[in-house]
């Protein structure tokens, strides 16, 4: 059993490091008070091949496996979450069509997530409990060969800026298995973006609703096929869980460290405060999560790359990092007191990011009891 | 314990209606702004909020500490930083109540009466935790005496009429030689500094203050020279008290709307299953445990038993219960929590773990009491 | 089309080292391998230049069996191949046997056009090297380049010296050493990493080169190496007011001859 990374994904990791001081640490702060969606950062992804690093070389992927992947994103989020997030949502779309896509849709939308000419949105939840149930579910009604889809998408990641949505409707209200997912142009004629959120932070990646009046789609729009889409989400949805736990960790690091630095100059008492067992307990907790959370995630990853089934270990990190990751930052900010409070030093930036990459959009139940059922 | 008479009921239901009224409508307004709220002085002025800690022969409405802290969470219910600018208020008329004499107290009650504000000046940059290692000094010169100094952090610094600053009087006898000063709003050479942006408690007003050769007669110390210190840790005594109300206000409001959230995402036959149900009740437990530990302190506090170990707990367990709440709350309601003012309960909780003394320092003087406990009162004293 | 070898040296990451604070030695345990500094110059500077021109890139190391770690890591960055040797004597070898190591090697695999360094190692910065192989390859060597142009046969390098820059030409063959800011290295993209899988890493052993032990025997040893850690006085002046401990302070560096 290896838990070190090949050769090859210390050499990606390394690159994405490189890649985060150079790129991401010079904007990270006017991302968070602008919230402006940075193109510029899009395109030095695509670049670097971080878009395409989870597809194969034939669609002018890397290829370089889900391990890969989630160390990225860690180095990525270290620096800047937000970016983090924007690449994560792109992934979910290019890796929902390249699995599920027939040939003519891979042609029409791979090859631009991958080059970053079209940015991706994933639009599951809705404002109810459960997609597809309820007043406000998304329904997709057969007409004139092809389907109307009318209702609200919420809190869609890279809203406003996607080219290409993949939008879960119910096709068939009265059943809660007929979900199922159509790639909708964000041009099409009834589909609105709402007004920008307010998030807490991971500011840079928008977030809105999508509204869909009366969309019309034609049935080559479908994604896999029609009753398919519970499969894809919770699919997607998984591998998703995974590559945020890796954005979780990479936050909680970097508070970590910042705290340690911050505590090993910061003197009280005629001695610097990481000298004193109370910060030492703070700091030693947070990097025990961060350390125990990593190698979780990795191992699920790892399962990921072998085609092993991984739901349940995603579930477990996920649930994992929804009880302890907000800590990591809330035992980080306490290690710098006061200066941990003030805007002007970076870790009330990574406390109001990470909470963002920790909470349950699904019903907070969820994990618990995917664990569950594949232990009892 | 927590159970009030009908006159605290009032009181509790006329404090509601002024949050009702004046702050839960402009708390996200001025949170996003990171703005002071001049109009809330007004308004509490009205309501003789300021007075709350004055007794009621210097004109003042005197609560006592229970009902206090029943007000004081009604304020954090509605917004942190604004409950911050009225709890520090009082606790600046803390000290007086500790070491003022009759003149002094006559003479800074006097604004407050009128709607001003006070702010208690500690901290420094190199005074945090480590508080006895204050470096502002106070020299005694004919019948005044000169501040010069930094302090920083301090709630209120740019809207207060008076302040308590501790200073040093005498570097040679180290925590001994700090006295406490009032310091008047405009004295010379009392200049306000930069103000902080902060995380959360954004609308409560946060600065530096500097002094320069500011005079200050000598009638202005409190109590004698080297009793700084000793006010400052009794008046820290009551502030933290107060400041876990506000934390617990923060805790019950998170509940409240996780609770209002839960009922209408899951309306009708979808409840929400037993997974949620227990995180619900288990958050329940924390605020109700968390609030009978600050009744339970402010019925010691208003008995004149000692109360600085319950105090401590009291500040440790609301400031971390409210931590607790706010962030189960957000990650239980989603992108909803994220992206509303639920976020801001989440950022305003954190400090609670932070100001009066960190939840570190508590544990320091609740250990150092269950290490070497304090000898027993008598029976008699207690409150039935 | 120029043919170019880039020498390389594997270090320590100097960030990950500990200083003991007992006897100052250092903790490198924790220490990460790292391509030298100013080496990552030399190779993208070669790198740049045979993509507009045409060409090869090889690289060339001398040092411990850790160098292995470095070998992908030098492919991701441009060269078409790397030549390694491993060898315990780079444990203790002074620039003489670096340089003797390197120059056999160079003779063993024929003639380029440039030969690239960086100006110094991370770790020791001699800044030996490159003016050694020139010595001992017969070769005219141009140091301090913060540019490099090649037309043809010449080469144009612009040296950056304390007080001016020089610009000198010469006709190669020729030993170059470029300084950290003649260009910025590349971050390898990852079809680039994971392509360094695919190129050749060809293994050259000490013994093959025909070395003498007087040779491989270092002229400069060792004895040790210690951390710097700058210690605080920490005399706090407590007088009454600012400036009388603004007097005891200047009075204090007066005596320190620092005014």
């Amino acid at each position: 059993m290896n838990f070190q990374l090949t050769e090859e994904q210390q050499l990606i990791e390394q690159s994405a490091h490189d890649f985060a001081k150079e790129y991401l640490d010079p904007i990270v702060l006017h991302l968070d008070e602008t919230g402006e969606f940075p193109k510029g950062i899009v395109k030095e992804l695509a670049n670097h091949d971080f878009l395409g690093l989870h597809l194969p070389a034939d669609v002018g992927g890397a290829g370089a496996g889900f391990v890969s992947y989630v160390a990225v994103i860690e180095s990525l989020s270290r620096s800047c979450a937000a970016v983090a997030s924007i690449m994560n949502n792109q992934a979910m779309v290019s890796y929902a069509i390249q699995h599920w896509g027939n040939e003519a849709q891979k042609k029409q939308y791979v090859q631009a997530l991958v080059t970053g000419e079209t940015i991706g949105g994933f639009t599951i939840y809705e404002l109810g409990p459960i997609p597809g149930i309820g007043p406000d579910a998304l329904v997709a009604t057969k007409k004139d060969g092809g389907y109307v889809l009318k209702g609200t998408k919420a809190y869609v990641r890279n809203a406003g800026e996607a080219g290409v949505y993949v939008v879960f409707g119910i096709t068939d209200p009265a059943d809660p298995n007929a979900l199922t997912a159509f790639l909708v142009d964000a041009k099409a004629t009834g589909l609105t973006v709402g007004p920008k959120q307010n998030t807490m932070g991971l500011r840079g990646c928008p977030v809105a609703h999508v509204g869909l009046d009366n969309v019309s789609v034609p049935e080559t729009a479908v994604l896999g096929v029609v009753k398919a889409g519970r499969e894809i989400a919770a699919k997607v949805l998984a591998l998703a869980s995974v590559a945020e736990a890796a954005q979780t960790v990479g936050i909680g690091q970097a508070a970590v460290e910042h705290a340690a630095a911050y505590a090993k100059q910061r003197v009280q008492f005629g001695k610097p405060v990481a000298t004193l067992q109370a910060v030492q307990t703070l700091l030693a907790e947070a990097a025990t999560d961060c350390y125990l959370a990593r190698l979780g995630l990795r191992s699920a990853a790892q399962l990921v790359e072998d085609a092993q089934p991984f739901e349940s270990e995603a579930a477990m990190v996920k649930s994992f990092l929804a009880r302890l990751g907000s800590k990591i930052l809330v035992d980080s900010c306490q290690v710098e007191g006061g200066m941990g409070y003030s805007e002007a030093m970076p870790l009330p930036r990574l406390f109001r990011d990470i909470a963002g990459t920790t909470l349950l959009d699904a019903p907070a139940d969820f994990p618990d009891y995917t664990i569950a059922a594949s232990i009892a | 314990m927590s159970i009030l008479t009908a006159e605290q009921q009032e009181i509790k239901k006329a404090a509601k209606e002024f949050v009702a009224k004046y702050i839960i409508p402009n708390a996200a307004e001025y949170d996003r702004r990171g703005e002071f709220h001049p109009f809330l002085l007004e308004a509490a002025k009205e309501s003789k909020i300021f007075t709350m800690a004055i007794p009621k022969k210097y004109g003042g409405v005197g609560y006592d500490a229970l009902t206090q802290a029943v007000v004081v969470e009604e304020w954090g219910y509605g917004c942190a930083g604004m409950g911050t600018t009225l709890a520090a208020g009082v606790l600046g008329m803390d000290s007086l109540l500790i070491a003022g004499t009759e003149e002094q107290k006559q003479r800074y009650f006097e604004p407050i009466l009128k709607g001003g504000l006070a702010a208690f000046a500690l901290t420094e940059p190199g005074a945090g935790s480590d508080a006895a290692s204050v470096q502002t000094m106070a020299v005694r010169s004919g019948d005044d005496y000169v501040l010069n100094g930094t302090k920083c952090f301090i709630t209120n610094g740019g809207y207060a009429s008076g302040y308590v600053i501790l200073a040093k009087t005498d570097p040679s006898k180290g925590v001994k030689g700090i006295s406490a000063f009032m310091v008047e709003k405009g004295r010379p050479g009392f200049t306000i500094g930069a103000a902080e942006h902060k995380l959360g408690i954004r609308s409560s007003n946060t600065v530096e203050l500097l002094l320069k050769d500011v005079h200050v007669p000598a009638s202005n110390l409190l109590g004698k020279e080297g009793d700084g210190m000793k006010i400052a840790m009794m008046t820290l005594d009551m502030g933290r008290t107060l400041i876990a109300a506000l934390a617990l206000g923060v805790a019950q409001r998170a509940l409240d709307e996780c609770v209002k959230y839960l009922k209408e995402r899951f309306p009708g036959k979808l409840q929400p299953g037993q997974t949620l149900q227990f995180k619900l009740a288990d958050m329940q437990i924390q605020v109700e445990a968390a609030r009978q530990m600050l009744h339970y302190t402010m019925n010691l506090r208003d008995s004149g038993l000692p109360y600085s170990k319950e105090s401590a707990i009291t500040k440790t367990v609301c400031g971390d219960v409210a931590m607790s709440v706010t962030t189960q709350a957000v990650s239980l309601m989603g992108s909803y929590g994220y992206t509303s003012e639920i976020a801001k309960l989440m950022r305003d909780a954190k400090i609670m773990q932070v100001y009066e003394g960190t939840n570190q320092i508590q544990r320091l003087v609740i250990s150092r009491a269950v290490l070497s406990p304090a000898p027993a009162q008598a029976a008699g004293k207690k409150a039935a | 089309m120029p043919k170019c070898l880039v020498c390389y040296k594997w270090t320590l990451d100097e960030k990950d080292i500990k200083i003991k604070p007992e006897d100052l030695s250092l903790d490198t345990s924790r220490a990460k391998g790292k391509i030298s500094d100013f080496d990552r110059n030399a190779i993208e500077e070669a790198t740049l230049i045979v993509e507009q021109q045409g060409g090869s890139v090889h690289a060339l190391t001398y040092g411990t069996s850790a160098v292995q770690q470095s070998l992908k890591d030098v492919l991701s960055r441009g060269p078409d191949t790397v030549y390694w040797i491993a060898d315990g004597s780079a444990e203790s070898a002074d620039a003489c046997v670096t340089a003797n190591v390197l120059a056999s090697a160079i003779r063993k695999l024929g003639s380029y056009d440039l030969i690239l360094c960086g100006e110094g190692s991370s770790d020791l910065f001699n800044q030996q090297t490159a003016a050694r192989l020139s010595a001992l390859l017969g070769l005219p060597c141009v140091t301090y380049l913060e540019k490099l142009s090649v037309e043809g046969d010449t080469v144009k390098a612009t040296r950056k010296l304390a007080d001016c820059t020089e610009v000198a030409t010469v006709k190669g063959p020729v030993v170059l050493s470029v300084l950290g800011t003649i260009n910025k290295p590349r971050i390898p993209s990852l079809k680039q990493v994971l392509g360094a899988a695919k190129k050749p890493k060809k293994e050259i052993k000490i013994a093959d080169l025909g070395l003498t032990p007087e040779q491989l025997q270092p002229k400069a040893i060792h004895k040790s190496v210690k951390g710097f850690v700058a210690k605080r006085k920490n005399i706090v002046y407590k007088e009454a007011n600012a400036a009388a401990n603004v007097g005891k302070l200047t009075s204090s560096l007066a005596a320190e001859g620092l005014l």
